[in-house]
Formats: structure tokens, sequence, C-alpha cells
């Protein structure tokens, strides 16, 4: 009964103090609160944002949500047109990519080369052959052509690149790719698969960020590539499949699995087909941002006590004056640990209507391009939660200390202001 | 009725232990107003704080309606402080943050008390001491006269069986100083049982007993 009189005469103080407090005062101890809060929040929504734009990146222009590649025994899918055709008729499935893959090289500036000596201005490459209107169905390809022009069903002979092979767009000398220089819409390359080389034309280059899957890969149709291949079954190398919303990947894939595909093809979800170390990465960008936010709570916590340690000091009287006509202690400490904790929840509050009402949906609208990927901000409700509880928690400790120390000094002391 | 016995009040003033109340024995019956009187330095409002709580004796010991105060938990002191007295300090000692009518609610609602009823009691006692049409003023838009009329409301607004005033006129020009006084006589007709501390006579002179206290010691006694 005395501590619910004890919360409830403190919450009374505490509101008519915040509320009658100097107006700057709460304004600055709020937009502390609100720093701390998207501090702890965007940092590792943003550093786990580069890395879930990088997987989602590779989700959107490479795998799908399921992805169908060959067997470990085998060069392609068995039975290719088989399984594509049971795929169409899959209502689960809203789009979907046959592609031939195969490594190769292209060769540029062959006309000009000296002699035999010089080395000459050629890389490997991996190159798809493609359907361009499935392709760009699933994974938007033609969006991300910067020059020249996308693929059409009829492009013998053309070829469109990345940005890797193009000296201008490269990202650096990786192994085994060397830029080609000069190479614009239109130049011819050779282009060798499976020791058969064409000479063909450059229609489009491409534009994606070094970690794009699509950053070092050449594209023609499927059927030109079919042919160097030497390939006359039709089979090919990867199927990959965006689902409708709301199917489960993991479920449609054990499906495809008890259908008797599993037996032809190496069926994944995106996340088993991710490469492991961008989840390892994400899991360290996630630790790295506690670590970060971390910081900026013990700042915030510092902070709130150095507020409530300064109030409480220059209301030390009054605080004595409470204790004298007998408010009780812990009802004076609770007056502090509210206002520490309305601070924080406003602070939190405005934060959350900033994050979740403008950067998480502008973000995501927009995303920031970065070098290595387009980044969003990841800030899942619950964890965004804890990070509000965190604060609400600190603000409460940062509070209450300082005003334990003031009130325990002795009241007549206090209110006379003696040392 | 508060009595003291032998009572003693020390300061450490580094190495030096002043001694500033010398065993003083005292009585205040229920109904009584007393004055303590004295000379700057002489004592009166230690013993007043002594008296009332606020301090701790450094030797003999207090009884409050026959009990000493040496008995109580920290928890009782604070009872005391708000249910069987009430202070009236010098400078007002009003709470800043709070209207004249939350000032004097503060001590019903921590009784707990409604707030709706709290108000109701502070505002009668606001009106009582003809400052109600500044119930919901901040203290800082109240003259020193209405501060101390809005702190002697506080006081009282939740019947105490002693009411203890230190300087309540110190900061008052003479028409305010009366004004309190006047009310302190009325409190006192009705049963209030009041001990005030002031350093002029002229004032004591309301109160039907007259308390002076020199070097720690009470020098004299007298009925008005």
């Amino acid at each position: 009964m005395s501590f619910l009189r004890n919360i409830r005469v403190g919450f009374y103080l505490a509101v008519r103090q915040v509320r009658r407090a100097n107006l700057w005062t709460n304004i600055l101890i709020i937009f502390i609160m609100l720093l701390t809060f998207l501090n702890l929040v965007l940092v590792t929504g943003f550093l786990v944002g580069i890395v879930t734009g990088i997987s989602d990146q590779y989700r959107n222009q490479q795998t799908g949500d399921i992805i169908l590649r060959s067997l470990d025994t085998k060069n392609y899918i068995q039975n290719s047109p088989e399984v594509i055709s049971f795929l169409h008729t899959l209502p689960q499935i809203k789009a979907l990519t046959a592609r031939y893959v195969t490594a190769g090289t292209l060769e540029a500036n062959y006309l000009t080369r000296v002699g035999p000596n010089e080395k000459p201005n050629q890389t490997g490459a991996t190159i798809e052959g493609i359907n361009p209107e499935a392709e760009n169905a699933f994974s938007h390809l033609a969006r991300y052509v910067h020059e020249g022009r996308y693929l059409t069903v009829g492009d013998y002979d053309r070829v469109l690149l990345g940005p890797q092979f193009i000296h201008r767009y490269s990202f650096g000398d990786q192994p085994g790719l060397t830029p080609l220089d000069n190479v614009y819409p239109g130049t011819k390359i050779r282009l060798t698969i499976n020791g058969h080389t064409r000479e063909v034309t450059v229609v489009g280059i491409l534009k994606v960020p070094a970690n794009s899957s699509l950053a070092a890969r050449a594209f023609m149709i499927a059927s030109e590539v079919r042919q160097l291949l030497g390939r006359s079954d039709y089979s090919v190398n990867q199927i990959a499949l965006l689902l409708r919303p709301g199917v489960d990947p993991t479920t449609f894939r054990n499906f495809l699995e008890r259908s008797g595909l599993g037996s032809v093809a190496k069926i994944q979800t995106f996340e088993q087909a991710m490469p492991s170390g961008v989840a390892d990465v994400r899991n360290t960008f996630g630790v790295i941002g506690n670590a970060i936010g971390s910081i900026g709570l013990t700042v915030a916590s510092i902070t709130i006590f150095i507020v409530i340690f300064i109030n409480a000091v220059t209301r030390r009287k009054f605080i004595g004056i409470l204790k004298g006509i007998g408010i009780s202690g812990e009802a004076i400490e609770i007056s502090y640990i509210f206002q520490a904790f309305f601070y924080a929840i406003i602070g939190s509050g405005i934060g959350l209507a900033v994050l979740y009402g403008f950067l998480v949906p502008y973000v995501s609208a927009h995303p920031i391009s970065l070098p290595v990927s387009d980044a969003i901000i990841v800030a899942p409700v619950g964890g965004t939660m804890i990070r509000v509880f965190l604060l609400a928690l600190a603000a409460v400790i940062a509070g209450y200390i300082p005003a334990r120390m003031i009130v325990r000094k002795n009241t007549l002391d206090s209110i006379l202001g003696r040392a | 009725m508060i009595e003291t016995r032998k009572l003693e009040k020390s300061f450490q003033d580094g190495d030096r232990e002043a001694k500033v109340l010398k065993g003083i024995d005292f009585v205040a019956k229920d109904g009584e107003f007393i004055a303590v009187i004295g000379r700057s330095g002489a004592g009166k409002s230690t013993f007043l704080y002594q008296l009332s709580l606020l301090d701790e004796p450094t030797a003999g010991e207090i009884l409050i309606d026959g009990r000493s105060t040496k008995d109580f938990s920290q928890k009782e002191g604070i009872y005391f402080r708000l249910r069987e007295f009430g202070y009236v300090f010098q400078d007002y000692a009003l709470l800043p943050d709070l209207t004249a009518c939350e000032n004097v609610s503060l001590p019903l609602i921590m009784q707990g008390m409604g707030k709706k009823e709290a108000r109701e009691r502070a505002l009668h006692e606001l009106g009582r001491m003809n400052v109600g049409h500044h119930a919901d003023n901040l203290p800082a838009h109240l003259s020193g006269g209405e501060q101390q009329r809005v702190s002697i409301a506080r006081a009282i607004v939740n019947r105490p069986k002693i009411l203890f005033a230190d300087e309540p006129t110190a900061n008052l020009d003479r028409e305010s100083s009366e004004t309190v006084l006047n009310i302190f006589q009325e409190l006192h007709e009705s049963g209030q049982t009041i001990v005030m501390v002031t350093h002029e006579e002229e004032y004591a002179r309301y109160a039907e007993r007259i308390i002076t206290i020199d070097d720690g010691k009470i020098v004299s006694d007298t009925r008005v």
C-alpha cells in the first residue's frame, strides 16, 4: 500500500516537474534520447542492411526463392524440358528462368594486336545462355543495362556484358578477370566456349555493384550457348524460381524433392544457396552494430545521470522540504525515475515514428547505393522494442542513482543548504 | 503534549565541538501558542528543528504524548512529520513546480487521499488563508505574504497536532506579518498547538507563552 502511494506521489511530482521544466531543457533531453535511440537501432540496422542488401541482390538477380542446379555428378539438369514443363504447371510459381551456365573467355582488341608475343586482351568469364524475356520477367535484368540495350530473342551473335569485364567500369583486377579495353556497345569481341570461338557483338553493358552476381557474367541467348556447348538435349544448368507471396520456400522445396526432382537436380532455397560467408558477415555486422549501440547506450546513461544529478543538486533544498513535510524518500526517488522514464519513452516514441514512419519505408523504396551493394535499414519490430526497453532501463537506472544520492542527504542540511 | 528532557545538540566545527543546545527541559501542552525568542545564534531555530524531528539531538530526549522519539523508526519519524506536525518556514519553502493548490494538496495525497478530495480540502484551506483566488498560480507569481499564507495552508491542511513556525515573518512587511500572526492567533483560538520561533519581541506577544533562549539554555519562560 505504502509502495503504491509512493508511486502515486512520485508520478504526481514527476509529471509536474517535467511539464513545468524549462522547455528548451526538455527539448534537449528528449533530443538526446531520440539520437540515442536512432543510434541504437540505425547503426545495427544499417550494418545488417548492407549485408541484407547483398543477399537480397543475390536472391533477386540469381537464385530467386528456389534454385535447381545440376547434381554434383552431372554437368546439367537431366530431362530439363520435362522438369520445366512440370514446374510451369505449379500454381505456387510466379516466374521461372532456365539458364545454360558455362565458363568461357572473352577477348577484345585482337585486330590491333601487334604480334603473337603481345599479351592478348583476354578475360575468363561465366557465360549464361538465357531466354531474354523469361530472365527479365524473373530478375529484371534489362533494368541494369547502362550502355546499349538489352538482349532480344533473335539476338544471334550478340552478348550483354557485366561491368567487371569493361575496363572503365571494372572494380579492379580479380584472378582470371582482366578487364577489356575500348569495349562499347557495337564493339566486336571473341567469345570462346568449349573450344568453339565465335566473334560476337556487344549489345549492352550492365551497371551493378561489385558484389552483384551479374558483375562478372556475360549473357547470350540460350539457343546460341546451347549450340556452342553442343548440347542437343536442351538440358540446362540452372532453373531459378520466384514463388508467389505466402508460399514458404522450404515447404515448396520439400514438395519438389518429394515430386522426384531431387533425383535430377540439387534443389536449394535461397538461404541454402546463399554463399555461407554472407550469413557470417551479416552476423558479424550485427555484433558490431550492437557494440556501437552499447557505447551509445552508455553515453546516454551518463547524460541522463548528469542531467538528473544536476537537476537533483539544484533542487536539493526542495527535496529537503519534501522530506521535511513528510514525503517519503522513496516517493521522491520514484519521481526522478519517472522523469528519466518519461524522457526515454518520449525520445523513443519520436524515434519509432521517425524510424517506421519515414526512414525504413523511404530507404526501402530508395536504397542507399554503396559500392558493395544497395543498402537498406533492417529494423525488425521485436529487436527495436528490445532496444526501447534497454534505453528505458538505462534511463531509469541513470535517473535513480543521482536521485538516491541526493535524497539520502540529511533533511535539515538540504533545507538549509548546508554541505 | 511535547516535552524535552536535557536536550542537547552539538555540531562538529573542525576539531572543536560547538554545543548549541545545553540541556533544555521544556513542555508544550496541547493547545498552547508558544513563542521562542532569543538573539541571533542563541539556538532557538536549532531547538525548533529538534522539537519538530527535522534533526536529531546529540543527547537528551524528546517525548511526544509520553513516548520517546528515540524509539521511533525512520518510518515513524516520517509519519509524524506528515500527519502530526505542520511546518511554516522563514522562506515559505513552497515547491516551485507545483501551484499553490498542489503545494497544499501534496501532504494529503501522500496520506492516500484522492486527488479530487485533496484539491477540495486544499482550496478550503487556501480560502481560509484568503489566497483561494491564487490556487492555480505557481509560487513565483505570488507575493511574499501570499506565499507565506499558502505555506500556512499547507502546514495545517492535515490538521496537525503541532504547528511549528520558524521565523514566519522574517521576510514579510509589517502588514503581511500581522496578517500571518492574526492567522496564528485564530488557529490557536481554535485549539491548535503552535510553537513559533521569532526574533521580534513585538510579534512574540501574539503568543500566550514566551520562552527566551540564550546560549543554548532557556533563560525565561513567561505567560503573556
